[in-house]
């Protein structure tokens, strides 16, 4: 029973992790109608920024929680940048095209971020986790210890899920992003800013990408491209939500991170939880209808 | 008839080629070809049904590890191999192309790319599957006969490689007749749109079954041909990126047409090499040094730009251009050309 919760814990900020991931994946769909393959190989990328930061070029004798901040940091600002960057020199020149070629130009970028990555950091299996939390810190709920690191990454998923979620209902510029994903034409003749839109919308995914990177690092031995096929788990889970909505999308990573999981208990292999994701997949398009969200793509 | 002789042609030609070179060179020129066979699997599944896959490394990759436990597993004569590759990956391809029947587009992408990611991970890497790889060391093939010759990989390199470019002379020329073709037509029809050929009669559960199967036993053809070639097999040349690259450069040079899948292949083939062989030295004073890598970044760069300057790919556009100045010189007393 104690391994069973255990199973439970690691399956729960594992799926927390996809959550994330897959959150961002929605926005810009959303938003944009780019399905960005590449957004596991964006938050790649910030992930090696902040670990270049943590354990390359800040000082020793700095206490962990500065160098943890600027990793951090500099992890989320290299993001934004890159997503603002992305915007402006590609996606920007493509938005009258079909959905698929769209996708394929992620192709490209997952590419060209795969290798550009592992032509910097090599291709090293890394152990050094960047922890958001004390390492040690742990909390017993009913006995069970659980590691704040843990926490931190449920909390900031349904965190992040809600508070996107509000950002999206409540405020003008949310209002305005949804105006854009339902019809970019109208939107613009009512006078909302596109192109700032998609902007912020790029910046924004961009950004939970790289937390989501940053977070997983104590979990497993990440090497560019392990971070990079984190892709098809944040798929599998924006499926579950139907790639518009975010709660759902959040609960399927949940459930994804759960099956992914449990299996280890009997099945000692890496490659098995991939088969798992497939499954979810195949098990999502074939229970709901895939027209459904046909519609958002145009 | 002058297709027929254009094959011939670049059969001879492009046979002579390699003999000049080291055996890096005529390893390159026989992995060329297997990649042009990946890629001209996209031709027919992209390019006339389309149909989007980011798997066919994974075909290509069921072909030669079928190939080499034929070979090396049942030590059968290298024909029967090639025949058990093809048949393998066209199954695949054919349960692949089961749930392509409800989906299209991104959806399609997602499922695939779940796929090659399956096999990459899993079935090329895990204990389960090792009666098919062969273990972590792969399936060794140093003594392969075809034809009662001796084709064993290091010595007689030649030999497969004229045996690959004539298979992929016929299969290629098999494609361009099929896409002016009753069959080629109802393809094309399902590529414009799927309700319109479902109302003018055409089978799409059988024609899209078979789209799957037929690019799946292409790109098999080209693989099950990587374990004579290369000696053995590892799951690192099939893996998810070469699913990826597949796609990137069937869409860069041009994904409707058949020439564009040679020329790919041998850009994904020579440039690497080229690259780790003489992209280091010094220039001016200071030492560079250009790593594998930078062929990928190169890809993914180019196809970006493609994509939004060039929709119909390198070859297209190049072939849009020469029928255009050859109709423009045509207006001063020669052919009239109708250009597509």
């Amino acid at each position: 029973m104690g391994a069973f919760a255990a199973y439970t814990i690691i399956g729960l900020g594992l799926g927390g992790i996809f959550s994330l991931a897959a959150l961002g994946i929605v926005l810009i769909y959303r938003t944009t109608g780019v399905l960005n393959f590449a957004h596991g190989a964006m938050g790649m990328f910030s992930t090696f920024v902040a670990w270049q930061v943590f354990y390359g070029w800040s000082h020793p004798f700095w206490p962990t929680w500065l160098s943890t901040l600027l990793a951090v940091l500099a992890g989320l600002i290299f993001a934004a940048i890159m997503g603002l960057t992305l915007e402006f020199a590609v996606f920007r020149w493509v938005r009258t095209r079909e959905p698929v070629v769209k996708a394929v130009i992620t192709i490209g970028v997952l590419l060209a971020l795969q290798s550009a990555a592992s032509l910097i950091w090599k291709n090293n299996q890394y152990h050094l986790p960047i922890y958001l939390a004390p390492q040690q810190a742990t909390f017993q709920l009913a006995g069970v210890p659980i590691g704040a690191n843990y926490i931190v990454i449920v909390v900031m998923a349904l965190g992040l899920a809600f508070g996107l979620g509000a950002f999206l209902r409540y405020t003008s510029f949310g209002r305005a992003m949804r105006a854009v994903s339902d019809s970019p034409t109208s939107a613009s003749l009512w006078g909302v800013p596109v192109n700032k839109v998609s902007a912020v919308s790029w910046m924004l995914g961009s950004l939970v990408a790289a937390l989501a990177g940053i977070l997983i690092t104590p979990f497993i031995n990440f090497d560019t491209t392990s971070l990079t096929l984190l892709i098809i788990d944040a798929l599998a889970a924006a499926l579950i939500g139907g790639l518009v909505s975010l709660p759902l999308t959040v609960l399927g990573g949940f459930v994804l991170g759960l099956l992914e999981t449990y299996p280890t208990i009997w099945i000692q292999s890496l490659g098995f939880p991939r088969l798992v994701a497939l499954l979810v997949i195949i098990a999502v398009l074939i229970v709901r209808n895939p027209r459904g969200f046909a519609v958002v793509a145009k | 008839m002058f297709r027929v002789l254009a094959a011939l042609v670049a059969f001879t030609v492009l046979a002579r080629i390699p003999v000049g070179f080291d055996v890096g060179f005529k390893f390159d020129a026989a992995l060329a070809v297997i990649w042009a066979f990946g890629l001209l699997s996209l031709v027919l599944l992209t390019g006339y049904v389309g149909q989007i896959s980011l798997c066919q490394a994974t075909f290509a990759g069921v072909g030669a590890y079928t190939a080499g436990l034929m070979v090396a597993g049942f030590h059968a004569d290298y024909l029967v191999a090639v025949v058990a590759g093809v048949a393998a990956a066209f199954v695949l391809g054919v349960i692949v192309g089961i749930p392509a029947l409800r989906l299209r587009g991104i959806t399609l992408a997602i499922v695939t790319l779940g796929i090659a990611l399956v096999f990459d991970r899993y079935v090329f890497q895990d204990h389960a599957f090792e009666w098919f790889t062969g273990g972590t060391a792969g399936w060794r093939v140093d003594q392969a006969t075809m034809f009662g010759l001796q084709m064993d990989s290091s010595k007689h390199l030649m030999a497969a490689y004229i045996v690959l470019l004539a298979l992929f002379c016929v299969v290629a020329l098999l494609m361009v007749n099929l896409h002016d073709s009753g069959a080629g037509r109802r393809l094309r029809a399902i590529r414009d749109s799927e309700l319109a050929a479902a109302t003018m009669g055409v089978n799409l559960t059988r024609y899209k079954l078979l789209a799957f199967g037929m690019s799946a036993a292409i790109a098999g053809l080209g693989g099950s041909f990587y374990p004579l070639v290369a000696g053995s097999v590892s799951p690192q040349p099939f893996w998810l990126f070469t699913s990826l690259q597949f796609a990137a450069i069937a869409v860069l040079m041009g994904v409707r047409y058949v020439p564009a899948a040679a020329l790919g292949g041998v850009f994904m083939a020579v440039v690497p090499d080229v690259l780790t062989r003489f992209g280091h030295g010094t220039f001016m004073g200071r030492a560079y040094d250009i790593s594998y890598d930078w062929f990928q970044i190169a890809v993914g760069v180019l196809l970006i730009v493609q994509l939004i300057a060039l929709p119909d790919g390198v070859w297209g556009d190049l072939r849009a251009r020469a029928l255009h100045a050859w109709s423009a010189a045509g207006a001063l007393g020669g052919r009239k050309v109708k250009v597509a």
